[in-house]
């Protein structure tokens, strides 16, 4: 009898099912649209989808429909974060558990074990069931957080997506909470079978589901802040433009006149570092000669020097000019002075002496410059000693403290 | 004490008046998380009358006054007056690049942003393409040209040099967003406190669905 009606029920659902894969694309296209275009079947075809409550029709008047559980299973084989359903519902699979539970023990205690075994494997395929919506449900949420709920467009949408995802984590969490083993284990009594499949084994997929909804819970919430920290930054930005538009004249207060300015406005200028090339350490000295030997050359042609001639003179620049020459003048006298003393004279002790306003440095460097800029023959006319010392005992540069000079003996400038 | 011999291009990044976030100076930011390297880096700036500073967040550092002298007080002013000539360029910019690209939020830190795709987007898009005509002529941006090319790339290049985005590599066209136009939000939200703006950026109590 029970071998029939398992028989019939084997070849009716098999036949069921094909009907899924022969109606594919009408049916899918009902799954998209809103309802399934009745002229893609003929008459025999639409009585046994609607048999097999494939499609169904709500009223009279209206058109033909994917029925939800139909629906469901193609959401599900799609992962389509829109569509699929999470089912939380518990209660109702722990009654029928406590039902088969029942049953099983009447029909061992009347020594039915044909009926016994039949209810073990539903209790099983119930069992499995229930863990098969925990783990979809699981991966829906997964699905959805990983894809930062892509599937809608707008952060909105998104929010809200993401309340909804949580609202479905609390009913899940609600549901396993039912779930009561010490009841369970006064339920298989002393069972070893039941009491694996109700027990342990039931116990162990809970506790993975819990911690699995735990952690897509505590991401879903980090996402959220990170959601409502970008609106708030939409909001923000948004906001302010559209005040300044509204009110260009509009200025804040000059916080930097502040007793307390705020750290967001003490912004400090920036300094630039800058350094030069510097010739007091001989291991660099190579290194600058090279550099200096990569240096581009200057070609300056001779428009250019043409155009670069009539330079503008500012007063600041005719000062300069100025003072240069008479510098040069002085010097020219400190120059007579020698040719007149006949003796070695000191530039420094001249410069005392006549009172000149000169910086001794710009003096030195003038009188040297006035010996060397002197036509060769004129040179040897003149003898001229630099009173020099090193910089320190490391560093070889000569510092000049004085010059003396004096006219040369006639003699001497003959030979 | 920490020694700063390690710390040469950090401080000389800092001292020229750059922000350092994990996106402009990866490994500059990360050395920043040391609170002692912080103290020293600051014992060194108070000569250099400087301190480090960030914003609330502290995914941005910089250089602050340590005293507010008058020439300091002086060159805040002027700076003031600048963010504010570039506030709204900047944010019109930002809101330009949401729209543009379709995002559904607005820039933010480590953003990656491709001037030709910009350009691709505006092309065809009539009220895109007067947005951002309107925004490079800004005296912000100041471009001169007409060639929505040529504007994008002067708007990207003064981005840079503002350094509110990055060239990871010179000669490749893609912009990193770096962590100052945090900053930038941070200011913007400072001002609209302190100036009492009428301007949300909380959404209105969550319509009661259902």
């Amino acid at each position: 009898m029970a071998e029939d009606f398992n028989s019939s029920l084997l070849r009716t659902g098999a036949e069921r099912l094909a009907l899924l894969g022969k109606h594919a694309q009408a049916l899918m296209q009902g799954y998209i649209g809103e309802q399934v275009d009745e002229s893609a079947f003929s008459d025999a075809a639409l009585k046994k989808l609607l048999a097999a409550r494939i499609l169904w029709r709500p009223d009279e008047d209206s058109g033909l429909k994917l029925s939800h559980r139909v629906r469901d299973l193609i959401a599900e084989m799609l992962s389509d974060a829109r569509r699929r359903h999470v089912n939380a519902d518990v209660a109702e699979t722990l009654e029928l558990l406590r039902n088969l539970v029942m049953t099983w023990r009447e029909a061992q205690q009347r020594g039915d074990y044909l009926l016994a075994e039949q209810q073990q494997v539903r209790l099983t395929q119930e069992v499995d069931d229930l863990n098969s919506r925990f783990a979809d449900a699981i991966d829906s949420l997964w699905q959805r957080l990983n894809s930062d709920f892509g599937f809608v467009s707008s952060l909105n949408d998104k929010i809200r997506e993401n309340e909804r995802a949580q609202k479905q984590i609390s009913r899940l969490l609600d549901g396993l909470d039912l779930i009561d083993f010490d009841e369970l284990i006064t339920l298989v009594g002393g069972s070893g079978p039941l009491r694996k499949l109700l027990v342990s084994q039931l116990q162990n997929q809970v506790s993975a589901h819990y911690s699995n909804l735990r952690e897509v819970q505590s991401r879903l919430l980090q996402l959220m802040a990170r959601f409502r920290q970008q609106q708030s930054r939409n909001l923000l930005v948004n906001g302010m433009v559209g005040f300044l538009r509204e009110h260009p004249r509009f200025r804040p207060g000059n916080y930097a006149q502040r007793t307390e300015v705020p750290t967001l406005f003490n912004q400090a200028a920036g300094l630039v570092p800058a350094a030069a090339a510097a010739l007091d350490r001989d291991r660099d000295a190579d290194l600058l000669a090279e550099l200096l030997q990569h240096l581009p050359r200057r070609d300056l042609q001779a428009e250019n020097l043409l155009v670069a001639a009539p330079a503008q003179w500012s007063a600041e620049a005719a000062s300069v000019a100025a003072r240069q020459q008479q510098l040069k003048e002085d010097v020219e006298a400190y120059y007579l002075q020698v040719v007149d003393a006949g003796q070695p004279l000191s530039a420094l002790d001249y410069l005392q002496s006549s009172g000149l306003a000169w910086d001794a440095e710009i003096w030195l460097f003038q009188v040297i410059a006035e010996y060397q800029g002197l036509p060769a023959r004129q040179q040897q006319q003149f003898r001229i000693w630099q009173d020099e010392s090193p910089t320190s005992p490391w560093n070889q540069v000569r510092l000049i403290h004085d010059v003396q000079l004096q006219l040369a003996p006639v003699a001497q400038v003959a030979s | 004490m920490t020694s700063l011999m390690p710390y040469g291009p950090l401080l000389e990044r800092l001292l020229a008046g750059q922000f350092v976030c994990a996106e402009s100076d990866e490994e500059g930011f990360r050395q920043l998380q040391d609170d002692s390297l912080r103290d020293s880096i600051n014992d060194y700036l108070r000569p250099l009358n400087r301190r480090l500073a960030s914003n609330p967040d502290a995914s941005v550092w910089f250089l602050a006054w340590q005293e507010l002298t008058a020439e300091a007080r002086e060159q805040l002013s002027s700076q003031l007056a600048q963010t504010w000539n570039s506030l709204l360029p900047l944010l019109e910019w930002m809101q330009l690049v949401q729209e543009a690209l379709g995002r559904d939020a607005v820039l933010t830190a480590g953003d990656i942003l491709k001037p030709a795709e910009f350009v691709l987007r505006s092309e065809d898009n009539h009220s895109l393409r007067e947005r951002l005509n309107r925004l490079a002529a800004d005296r912000f941006f100041n471009s001169q040209s007409e060639d929505l090319g040529n504007q994008v790339k002067q708007i990207f290049r003064r981005l840079k040099e503002q350094g509110y985005l990055v060239q990871p590599h010179a000669d490749r066209q893609y912009y990193r967003v770096t962590g100052k136009i945090d900053y930038l939000l941070d200011l913007v939200r400072f001002i609209r406190d302190e100036e009492n703006l009428p301007i949300e950026d909380q959404p209105q109590q969550q319509e009661a669905l259902l």
